[in-house]
């Protein structure tokens, strides 16, 4: 065989270009110029004006070229150099071609092409080795194959893309010598360090070459179209991924592209629940993102509050203005200076009755103590002695409020009695209007107006001047109203929270009585607090949540659920200061909540000072 | 466009109104971006803005993180759009514990072939493919190739009702989500770095449920939702 292919050396030349034209291969394809020119021309591949023949010896250069044969290669191509090539290369490449192209290919090739009668002869002949050659091709080794057709063969067929670029560069610009030239020398250099590659690539070059060789039956008049798709990709993975994609019926078409930078963080978790029912708002800067504060969601501190009386109706916690707290536990009222940490039993009942409220005047020198018996007293707190009993109430007094020297109590009768503390006559107003416990009450802070709640589910808002009926009465709650709040920032709004059939917190206008506004917090409130500073509000909750919750206002957002304790929050009340929030709870526990923090690493007397007599204060109030 | 322009101006009228049409519905996708947010509640209500658009108060984002993130987005999207690289945009919302893929809003985009130009054949070409590509959603409806302004806003209006509206069938959204943004190019597409090969990030054994659309001149967009069922 391989003499038989070495004896026809010069048309084999051309007889591998035709033949890659039948397999679909190409540009080089003799082309009427380009196989005509050979025989013509006779001029050295760098003369300008000769382009065909210039680029005939341009090509066959690069053969040359590695050889060292350039000289004659250039000067006498038609005949030298085929010859020479085949003297070293033959035998290869015609495996290389009978490896690539299937026998019908071959056939094709000869009716197909001009090539001379020995070239398809030759090639005809091949078939018959092809499979022998199989092994043959590995042994004959690279060098062959770069030096001679190979290159322009086994890469095309195999994987050199930078190869198969150059070819089809040296096609279409037939009249450049000079670009052809380094185009082709480009190509070669790069075949050489492919053919490792290429050959064996070789080896599974029969799969697909099957496939190509039905395409190449349609369209062979396509070769050139043909040609450059293919040679583009690795065609043995382009081949896979093909058919790997039709499979799939995937486009190659298409990426999927994905903006990678992370998205930025949600600022706080949403509920999409209360999302739902809000009206409709611009953020306002307070509410937007970036100045949205952190709140402390664990308690700056824990105190016992033993005996505490699990009584939603009642009111037994309330932090003075001069920052103290009291505390009604039982038939006791315990005094925690906030400042000192100190703690002290301000006064014990007598045993027949208990502590039903605790509400300190407004200097904080003096605090209102309501008793199970109806009997209200007054207590001197830097003395430690009573001031004075008031009588009036026949049922408990559930809840109290001061207005300067006036202190409202309510009652288990529904009664609001106004007491001026000064006189002998203390009774100066009796407000009608409630048939049921009176659990909530609420001097606004300017004390004109003044808000009651109670256990008939009303709402009632008095104006100081005429106190005989009052100025509204609301019936929207379905509970009982605890949780009453005038708002700091707005003296005609306020805030009621119903119990736990209600679960409401309504907001009215306290001018016109209209309901501004209103949130289902999901469990009883049992009390409300407005912050002094922040456009905020905080309820505290019973069943069955047992939380602090903090609702941004207007926009009735909560910013925080807290849980805060493990039974029902019964009470609550703000430090003097607007930062801190006191919650008794029926888990007879007090715990102070950094809630309103002003600005962080601004530190506070008040927090200072309660840390730092932290142990002994502990110690005092835990009475157990 | 002004169809009684003369034949002579007709490729030049019909350039910008391509052009004209990619940025519309790149506006689209923007507003779309901001309104799933929001009706998904990715990000707190709190944080959005109202503004007038298709005739609609629009929620946008007033975050000015989110909104340079879907800046950022935009820009790139507004460039694909031009030069009509883009086949779909997806919008991916991902369980933040456990990266689970949520909900998926998907917006198919179909460049019309252009309705006056001959039967080239390279437009044959494009409009095979694109057939091709989505059978399913082939209305054919090619043919409206007078459509008013005000006819294309009322029906992105109508579409973006129907994407708030589906917020009542659409299951409640647990935990913290975040999202992502899928672009569907042409393999040919100018890619930046910020930009990155994805999987598709279907949702598995999700629930689908195709919403409307809308078309201009030159694009007609196709929107589905699909969403994990709740066990």
């Amino acid at each position: 065989m391989a003499t038989a292919s070495v004896s026809t050396p010069l048309k084999s030349h051309t007889g591998l270009f035709s033949s890659r034209t039948a397999g679909g291969r190409m540009p080089l394809t003799p082309s009427p110029s380009q196989r005509t020119t050979p025989v013509k021309v006779n001029s050295s591949p760098f003369t300008p004006e000769k382009a065909d023949g210039a680029h005939r010896a341009a090509s066959r250069s690069v053969y040359g070229g590695n050889l060292t044969a350039h000289l004659r290669a250039s000067r006498a191509n038609h005949r030298d150099s085929p010859k020479s090539n085949i003297a070293r290369v033959v035998s290869t490449p015609r495996k290389v071609l009978e490896l690539g192209v299937s026998n019908f290919t071959l056939t094709g090739t000869g009716v197909h092409s001009k090539p001379s009668s020995s070239s398809s002869s030759s090639s005809a002949s091949s078939p018959n080795g092809n499979t022998k050659k199989t092994t043959a091709v590995k042994k004959k080794p690279t060098k062959t194959t770069i030096s001679y057709k190979g290159d322009r063969f086994i890469p095309n067929r195999s994987a050199s893309t930078a190869y198969s670029d150059g070819s089809v560069k040296l096609g279409m610009r037939e009249g450049r010598s000079s670009r052809s030239r380094t185009a082709s020398t480009e190509g070669s250099s790069v075949l050489a360090s492919a053919t490792d590659d290429a050959i064996t690539a070789l080896e599974s070059l029969s799969i697909s070459d099957r496939r190509r060789d039905e395409s190449d039956n349609h369209d062979s008049n396509d070769d050139d179209e043909e040609a450059s798709s293919y040679a583009r990709p690795s065609p043995r993975s382009a081949a896979y991924r093909e058919t790997l994609a039709n499979a799939c019926g995937v486009n190659l078409n298409t990426r999927i592209l994905q903006f990678k930078p992370a998205p930025p963080e949600s600022s706080k978790p949403v509920d999409l629940r209360q999302q739902y029912n809000r009206p409709l708002r611009p953020a306002g800067a307070a509410n937007s993102a970036q100045f949205r504060r952190r709140i402390a969601t664990a308690p700056e501190r824990v105190l016992d509050a033993p005996g505490l009386i699990d009584d939603y109706y009642l009111n037994l916690l309330d932090w003075s203005s001069g920052n103290q707290v009291a505390i009604g536990l039982e038939r006791s009222v315990y005094v925690w200076s906030a400042d000192e940490g100190s703690v002290s039993c301000l006064l014990e009942t007598s045993p027949d009755t208990y502590v039903s409220s605790v509400k300190w005047s407004g200097d904080g020198a003096y605090v209102g103590v309501g008793l199970g018996t109806g009997e209200v007293q007054i207590w001197d707190v830097a003395e430690g002695a009573k001031v004075r009993s008031m009588f009036g109430h026949d049922s408990r007094v559930g809840v109290m409020g001061w207005n300067k020297h006036i202190l409202s109590t309510g009652a288990r009768s529904g009664l609001v009695f106004n007491h001026d503390v000064r006189i002998a006559e203390h009774k100066v107003a009796e407000l009608v209007s409630h048939t049921s416990e009176v659990c909530g009450l609420e001097w606004r802070s300017d004390g004109a107006q003044l808000a009651t709640g109670g256990n008939d589910n009303l709402v009632s808002i008095w104006d100081a001047r005429s106190l005989a009926v009052p100025k509204f009465t609301k019936t929207n709650h379905k509970a009982a109203v605890k949780a009453l709040a005038w708002c700091p920032w707005n003296l005609n709004l306020l805030a009621t929270g119903g119990g736990s059939y209600d679960r409401h917190i309504h907001f009215w206008n306290a001018s016109t009585g209209a309901r501004v506004n209103s949130i289902d917090t999901g469990s009883q409130v049992t009390s409300l607090r407005w912050s002094t500073h922040y456009r905020e509000i905080v309820s505290t909750s019973g069943f069955p949540d047992n939380s602090l919750s903090i609702w941004s206002y207007p926009t009735l957002v909560r910013n925080v659920e807290i849980p805060a304790h493990e039974s029902r929050v019964l009470h609550s009340c703000l430090s003097p200061d607007g930062q801190m929030l006191a919650t008794a709870a029926a888990d007879e526990s007090l715990k102070f909540w950094k809630v309103f923090e002003k600005k962080p690493g601004h530190s506070q007397a008040l927090s200072s000072a309660s840390s730092s007599i932290k142990a002994s204060s502990g110690q005092h109030m835990t009475i157990r | 466009m002004t169809s009684t322009a003369p034949e002579k101006d007709k490729s030049k009228t019909h350039k910008l109104s391509l052009k004209g049409s990619a940025k519309l519905v790149a506006e689209f996708f923007q507003y779309s971006i901001h309104t799933i947010l929001f009706q998904r509640g990715v990000y707190p209500a709190e944080d959005f803005t109202a503004v007038k658009k298709y005739g609609l108060n629009m929620l946008v984002s007033s975050d000015d993180q989110v909104r340079a993130y879907i800046k950022k987005i935009m820009s790139q999207l507004d460039k694909w759009m031009v030069a009509g690289k883009v086949q779909k945009l997806v919008i991916v919302i991902t369980d933040k514990d456990t990266g689970e893929h949520v909900e998926r809003w998907q917006f198919d985009v179909q460049i019309l072939s252009k309705p006056k130009s001959s039967k080239s054949s390279s437009s044959k070409s494009r409009s095979t493919a694109t057939s091709a590509k989505d059978q399913e959603n082939d209305s054919s409806k090619s043919a409206e190739t007078t459509k008013t302004e005000a006819e294309i806003q009322s029906e992105i209006a109508a579409l973006f009702r129907q994407i708030t509206a589906s917020v009542t069938f659409l299951p409640q959204l647990q935990g913290d989500c975040t999202f992502n943004v899928l672009v569907y190019a042409d393999a040919s597409s100018e890619v930046p770095v910020e930009w990155g090969d994805s999987d598709a990030k279907e949702i598995v054994g999700g629930e689908r449920v195709q919403l409307r659309g809308f078309s201009t001149q030159s694009h007609k967009v196709d929107t589905l939702v699909s969403y994990r069922l709740v066990e």
